[in-house]
């Protein structure tokens, strides 16, 4: 099956998404609710937690490539919503992690705006096209006003999992 | 079902700007170094907290700048902590003491994983061994030395004579020279396309053209005029070629005079003399003189007042090609170095910390004056420009700045990469002089197509269009 879901960016747009499930990278516990961290840098230090959780990967070297990755240009992609994001050896399949803020902090976002729903990704060093992928998918599915409300709105986690995962790119609502 | 906004990619960064805080720095230290960091810094909406032991001093600056600031001893944890190290991008460690700079790094890096971690370290005890300040030992970011600075600075001054400006770019390979066009000079009075004709050889480029202190576009058919101030790009390797064919009455140096010999001093007279230059070093304070003639082999110490006139005369100062005052008072500065440029001094160029300073004694009082200050913040600065920026040089009192970025990504995740220079949408008095691609140095001709990973040397004569510079350099969310 392939979807093109309209991007939040041009460059998104234009890429289509081969099949792919979110389960398959992202598990409850590495979600984390109504969060209270007040900076972009404590936030990248949660993310890299939650990535890092239950793994042999390096925290520092983790943090490291996240803050060096916005660096190069925030993956905040507007609408409150950012994708923090970056690439590492040593690592066998793509891991994903969620947060949201219960304020929304700033970002340094494309539209400026303060950012409150933040979903992580690390992928292995090697195959681009994979990563492209996820990303145009997670792009595609925050770009969801629908989703995006009932995430900020959940307090458990196991519901925002659900949510997650089950998005199927029709719904207005659930 | 709401409607989604469309933003568009290129916000004009004047006027649509959220004055949102961007990044936040500690600065521990509010010396003179500290407070003309904070100066700036807290201009371009960054979050700045200052840590000093000294309560006026900080109340001082905060009735000045908009900052936070927190009083204590700056490697403290507990201090550290006050002033925000959980939540700080950067910590700036500029005390007069490199053992605090150390220790509240390492102390930062510990406590709260401070992503960039920049420290002013003096002594070249230290600084004579890098492995030091590696992540497992000292994790020091960007070590910066204001003196070392100053002194490569004017070093590069000296051995392009009738310059006014030599910045480095791509380690070394660019080169960046602001010069004075002069009355019967070969650029004066000819179009800036002319030049290729003059130099068949050599590629460079005119970034920008100061005319009584404005800006003016440099465009093909632009026409130099006597005492216009001239910034081109070339290859390093072509700087002497391009410089003798623009100033062609400017003789090479040997006889330098130096006055005053402090950190900065000593240093120039160290590399100086290695250089095979013939040196003078004036110091009124006799121990100081003592010591540095033991550490010095061949340039002559002089125990005595630089601007007296004496002195100077008895030296044979009307011989003298690059006389250069560098004590720490700017008055004496000043004032020795008109003192000798009336005596005769070929070229006079003076160390001078006072902003308003430099803006009153330009050009004909004397030849160069330069700001430790400017020298330092760019190389800050290179550390806070979002995007992938490597270099950034502070110029005209800060109005302007010269910058090396690096594109990253493709034709979609980029907004330069994949295009030709006349393709991309520069913001308004921002020009490319040159880019650096492997160890090719290209001049940027409108055709010329950039790659990923290229270096692009950029002049941005209005400070306030750096925001639409940096996004220009921003990669999308899809580059992974």
């Amino acid at each position: 099956m392939i979807q093109t879901h309209p991007g939040v960016t041009d460059e998104v747009q234009t890429i289509s998404v081969p099949a792919f499930h979110l389960a398959t990278i992202l598990d409850q516990d590495r979600i984390v609710i109504d969060s209270k961290v007040s900076s972009k840098k404590r936030l990248l230090e949660g993310v890299t937690a939650l990535l890092t959780h239950g793994s042999t990967l390096d925290t520092t070297r983790v943090f490291q490539i996240l803050t060096e990755r916005e660096r190069l240009g925030s993956t905040g992609i507007g609408e409150g919503v950012a994708i923090p994001h970056g690439r590492i050896d040593g690592l066998d399949k793509p891991v994903g992690a969620f947060i949201s803020l219960r304020k929304a902090i700033n970002f340094d976002a494309q539209d400026q705006q303060a950012v409150n729903l933040v979903f992580g990704l690390l992928v292995p060093e090697e195959a681009t096209s994979q990563h492209l992928a996820i990303l145009a998918k997670l792009a595609g599915m925050f770009r969801d006003t629908a989703l995006r409300r009932s995430l900020a709105a959940m307090n458990d986690a196991n519901e925002v999992y659900n949510r997650l995962i089950h998005w199927d790119g029709t719904t207005g609502n659930t | 079902m709401s409607v989604i906004q469309r933003f568009p990619s290129h916000v004009s960064g004047l006027h649509n700007k959220l004055e949102e805080k961007y990044m936040k720095i500690i600065i521990l230290g509010s010396g003179q170094v500290g407070g003309s960091i904070a100066e700036t810094l807290a201009g371009e909406a960054n979050d700045i907290t200052m840590v000093d032991t000294d309560p006026a001093v900080l109340r001082r600056l905060q009735d000045r700048l908009d900052i936070r600031t927190v009083v204590g001893s700056a490697s403290h944890p507990s201090v550290l902590a006050q002033a925000g190290g959980e939540d700080a991008d950067m910590i700036l460690a500029v005390t007069l003491n490199d053992e605090v700079n150390m220790v509240a790094c390492q102390i930062a890096y510990t406590l709260f994983h401070t992503p960039t971690k920049i420290a002013r370290i003096r002594s070249s005890d230290y600084l004579d061994h890098p492995e030091i300040f590696m992540q497992e030992a000292i994790p020091i970011d960007v070590i910066i030395s204001p003196e070392q600075i100053i002194t490569d600075q004017i070093l590069r001054l000296i051995e392009h004579p009738g310059s006014l400006q030599v910045l480095d770019f791509a380690n070394g390979r660019i080169q960046m020279v602001g010069i004075r066009a002069y009355y019967d000079g070969p650029l004066v009075g000819h179009e800036l396309r002319d030049l290729r004709k003059h130099m068949p050889r050599i590629d460079t480029r005119v970034a920008a053209i100061y005319r009584r202190d404005r800006a003016i576009p440099p465009e093909g058919h632009t026409v130099i005029e006597a005492d216009d101030e001239v910034f081109f790009v070339a290859a390093s390797k072509h700087i002497r070629a391009v410089m003798s064919e623009l100033r062609k009455l400017d003789k090479p140096v040997k006889r330098i005079m130096l006055a005053g010999a402090g950190n900065i001093g000593l240093r120039l007279a160290t590399e100086l003399e290695q250089k095979k230059y013939s040196v003078k070093l004036i110091d009124h304070n006799t121990e100081r003189a003592k010591r540095v003639s033991e550490e010095l082999h061949k340039t002559i110490v002089l125990n005595g007042d630089a601007a007296d006139s004496e002195l100077l005369q008895n030296e044979n100062i009307d011989d003298i090609d690059v006389f250069c005052a560098l004590t720490n008072d700017d008055e004496a500065n000043i004032l020795s170095a008109m003192l000798a440029k009336r005596m005769g001094a070929r070229r006079v160029m003076a160390l001078v910390n006072r902003v308003e300073y430099v803006d009153l004694i330009q050009s004909d009082v004397l030849d160069v004056a330069f700001s430790p200050k400017q020298a330092t913040i760019g190389s800050l600065l290179a550390h806070i420009r979002r995007g992938d920026v490597v270099a950034v040089h502070s110029l005209r009192r800060g109005a302007a700045e010269a910058i090396e970025a690096i594109a990253h990504g493709d034709r979609s995740s980029s907004q330069v990469v994949g295009r030709s220079i006349s393709e991309i949408k520069l913001p308004p008095g921002t020009n490319i002089g040159a880019l650096v691609r492997g160890n090719d140095v290209l001049i940027a001709h409108h055709d010329v197509v950039i790659e990923p990973e290229d270096h692009i040397i950029l002049f941005v004569v209005d400070k306030r269009h750096i925001p639409e510079v940096e996004k220009l350099f921003q990669v999308g969310v899809t580059f992974v």
